[in-house]
């Protein structure tokens, strides 16, 4: 759908990284739900699989819990300050992908002037 | 998936963390509480945290619109669930709630344990607050693709 591909690749890259915010956010709304394990998805076969198999993306990513956490006595293993540290990562990558988005238009835009 | 549903299972845990403040208030507002409606003293009430089925299939049913509009993944109050551990007897006389033995029966209730659950409730409200923010964030930046640089 998209002109070019670099569009098409960071359109990608902001489904991931919308994917992935998610995930956190419903890893910080169950810190205190027992028995709840912190879930992430790999963000490689996550892009892989929007930028090459675009017919799958309706299921979505693949979440897997998160290894090696240590357990509370009710079970649940999210860890605040990893879900805090993804959530302002995945943000600041999300901001990054629309400042490309916006440039490649921007060059775009300059290409249909004629430098103008 | 989409940054709204972001917004949803964060505003769903705002509410049940606010429930959980909520409950954990009314607790401590009651630990000297020795007749109720019900009679006896007060009742501890604690709430059960659940989280939403967020399965693959239930996802893609969800997406389908086949099931509720819950996004998968937040999270809700279960069930409210009253302590049932035995209350503290007093020796007060002249109270109107004592027994025939002079005792009184008050809600077993450690304040300190209900400030330390109301002080989580607090954080995990703080900490999903900035995940809303954070949402919020990321949509105004999509909106900021189409104005014109």
């Amino acid at each position: 759908m998209a002109t070019t591909p670099l569009l098409q690749a960071l359109q990608g890259y902001l489904k991931v990284t919308t994917d992935r915010q998610q995930i956190v956010a419903s890893n910080i709304a169950n810190v205190d739900t027992p028995g709840y394990h912190a879930k992430d998805i790999n963000f490689q076969s996550a892009m892989q699989q929007v930028m090459f198999n675009q017919n799958d993306t309706q299921l979505g990513p693949a979440t897997t819990d998160v290894e090696g956490l240590p357990e509370r006595p009710d079970g649940n293993d999210v860890n605040i300050d990893r879900e805090s540290l993804v959530l302002s990562q995945t943000q600041l990558q999300y901001q990054m992908g629309v400042q490309l988005i916006k440039e490649e238009f921007h060059r775009l835009l300059t290409a249909i002037k004629d430098g103008n | 998936m989409g940054v709204f549903d972001m917004l949803s299972i964060s505003a769903s845990a705002l509410s049940a963390e606010r429930q959980r403040a909520e409950i954990t208030s009314a607790n401590l507002a009651n630990a000297e509480t020795t007749h109720t409606d019900q009679g006896g003293p007060f009742q501890r009430k604690e709430v059960v945290f659940g989280a939403t089925n967020s399965s693959p299939f239930r996802t893609v049913m969800n997406r389908l619109g086949r099931f509720g509009h819950a996004a998968g993944g937040s999270v809700q109050v279960t069930q409210i669930v009253n302590d049932t551990s035995p209350p503290v007897m007093r020796y007060e006389p002249g109270s109107p709630d004592a027994d025939k033995s002079g005792f009184v029966a008050y809600p077993a209730i450690n304040p300190v344990s209900e400030m330390v659950d109301l002080m989580g409730a607090v954080r995990a409200y703080q900490m999903n607050a900035s995940a809303v923010s954070a949402a919020k964030q990321m949509i105004q930046q999509s909106i900021d693709i189409l104005k014109s640089s």
